[in-house]
């Protein structure tokens, strides 16, 4: 196997000189970005196994909890009860209060017992919650049904032209997944520092950012708390940064907050063109 | 009659299929778990690891089921079926996302029964998704590194390639997933006002559950449901004749024992 075909996982980060850039937008630091930010006034939407709306780690914060249902076949979006059937969802959601700890989450559940992760009730999903207006969603899921690849493919377009920011976690095998391929989405690997405010832009996408997902330590099931490896918990720290940069800056497209989270990453510089 | 005498031709070469594709399930059948064993073998022995091992989805009832297991500690996960949902296993399956912890006993969600269960409980773990075209299929597992408390990034990415060589694996030797998916797909061509999505659906799982009955009864069914689409043009008997040509095509394609 060449290095063409390794996972679309972690390599751009586990070597960060690979990164090293000559050029980049100037005058934007990360205390510019979300200095002062606490995420007040942003809804981030959890798309995943439910939020455990009394974990301590949550504190509080969730304003909403949905799930997909499937009625004959049909997703419906129905309320959900406060609960998180495997804990992945309330890590992710305790990820994002962890450095924006006043956003408002909103879970929206697609995994679970009934649902076996079904592309379709994934979609329903992510349609309802970019309809809710919700600023930026986590997706630590995809799906590799080809079949939906124009209904991603539709409402990431919708999301990106409403300023709903995506943030996905990319997958580890070398084999497109939805939607966190899409150009337009944030997606996201994982780094080994434990550094939840470091961030990496790779200039060679399709992983576009790295954040840490290594060994990190966060909220579980039943009032839990784990330490666990995965992109899964990569994506949430940029959902977090994200909120940040967004409740300072309010209005800015999700194409300005790419920009801005390029430009401050923490790259090496480099000397010369390119890069 | 014409179309009445290929109906008929295309009807005993379809009956010429479903029982080939019985017989080379049966031998492959072998084949498939050979090579999911000797991934899991490799997985232990390049991760210095106490078990690994490979749980598949199964239908009818819903589950997932261990069926190769390696290492020191690895024996007792086979045979062992989980629901899809429940634990570290299920939630891979569920999310397709990997996964690797570094004390699962502190995971309020780990299985503690199902891993009693299996005679061994892991401290650390790694889970990866097993991924084809259509979706999950499976995921591999590995338990306890000898060597490191963790799992790195760099073993995630040497375990996905394994994940994908298993997945190969199926998905070559798997002439049931194959089958379904071809008579998927060639239905789909015939469905206009004569079929629909639910037909189909009736008509591939048939032929799925065709396959694992050496009485081969159930795929006559299959046969039958075709022979009541007797209401077929001279275009649609056209369409069975290249689903034939196809379903040929690929049993002649598919390496046979000798």
């Amino acid at each position: 196997m060449t290095a063409l075909d390794l996972p679309a996982w972690s390599q751009p980060f586990a070597d960060v000189d690979g990164l090293g850039r000559s050029m980049r937008l100037g005058g934007i630091s990360k205390d510019w970005a979300w200095g002062g930010s606490t995420g007040s006034g942003m809804r981030v939407g959890i798309i995943d196994s439910g939020l455990e709306t009394t974990h301590p780690r949550l504190n509080g914060r969730v304003v909403r909890s949905v799930a997909v249902e499937m009625v004959d076949g049909e997703p419906k979006i129905v309320p959900d009860e406060p609960v998180d059937l495997y804990g992945h969802g309330t890590a992710c959601g305790g990820i994002v209060l962890g450095l924006a700890p006043d956003v408002e989450l909103v879970s929206i559940r697609v995994l679970g017992a009934d649902l076996r992760g079904k592309g379709t009730a994934f979609a329903a999903g992510l349609e309802w919650a970019i309809d809710e207006g919700i600023n930026v969603l986590n997706l630590s899921l995809s799906s590799k049904s080809e079949a939906l690849y124009s209904v991603f493919h539709d409402l990431v377009d919708r999301a990106y032209f409403r300023g709903v920011a995506l943030v996905c976690a990319a997958n580890n095998v070398p084999a497109a997944s939805y939607p966190s391929l899409f150009s337009s989405v944030f997606s996201v690997a994982a780094h080994g520092e434990p550094d939840p405010r470091r961030i990496y832009y790779n200039p060679a996408p399709p992983v576009e950012f790295g954040a840490w997902g290594v060994d990190v330590p966060m909220a579980w099931k039943d009032g839990g708390s784990i330490v666990a490896t995965g992109n899964s918990f990569a994506s949430p720290h940029v959902a977090g940064m994200v909120a940040l940069i967004l409740a300072k800056h309010p209005g800015l497209t999700p194409f300005e907050v790419k920009a801005v989270l390029a430009a401050i990453a923490d790259n090496p510089t480099r000397d010369g063109p390119g890069g | 009659m014409v179309v009445d005498d290929d109906l008929t031709a295309a009807l005993t070469a379809l009956r010429a299929v479903a029982r080939r594709s019985a017989v080379a399930r049966n031998l492959q059948g072998e084949v498939e778990l050979r090579l999911l064993q000797s991934i899991v073998d490799a997985t232990v022995s390049l991760f210095d690891a106490e078990a690994s091992s490979i749980a598949l989805f199964e239908r009818d009832p819903d589950r997932l089921e261990f069926r190769v297991a390696s290492g020191a500690q690895g024996a007792g996960a086979i045979g062992l079926s989980v629901k899809p949902s429940v634990g570290i296993v299920g939630f891979v399956f569920s999310s397709g996302q990997a996964l690797a912890l570094s004390d699962v006993t502190k995971d309020p969600r780990f299985d503690q029964k199902t891993a009693a269960r299996t005679g061994y409980v892991p401290r650390s773990l790694a889970a990866v998704p097993l991924l084809d075209d259509e979706g999950t299929v499976g995921v591999l597992q590995v338990l306890d590194k000898r060597g490191s408390a963790s799992f790195s990034l760099r073993d995630m990415e040497l375990l996905a390639i394994f994940a994908q060589q298993a997945t190969t694996a199926i998905t070559a030797t798997r002439v049931r997933r194959d089958t379904g998916r071809l008579l998927a797909d060639v239905l789909q061509q015939l469905r206009d006002d004569t079929l629909t999505d639910a037909q189909i659906e009736v008509l591939v799982s048939e032929a799925t559950r065709g396959l694992d009955d050496p009485s081969e009864a159930p795929f006559w069914r299959l046969v039958d449901y075709v022979e009541v689409l007797r209401g077929l043009g001279e275009r649609e008997v056209l369409l069975v004749s290249r689903i034939l040509e196809v379903v040929a095509d690929h049993e002649e394609r598919r390496p046979r024992r000798a």
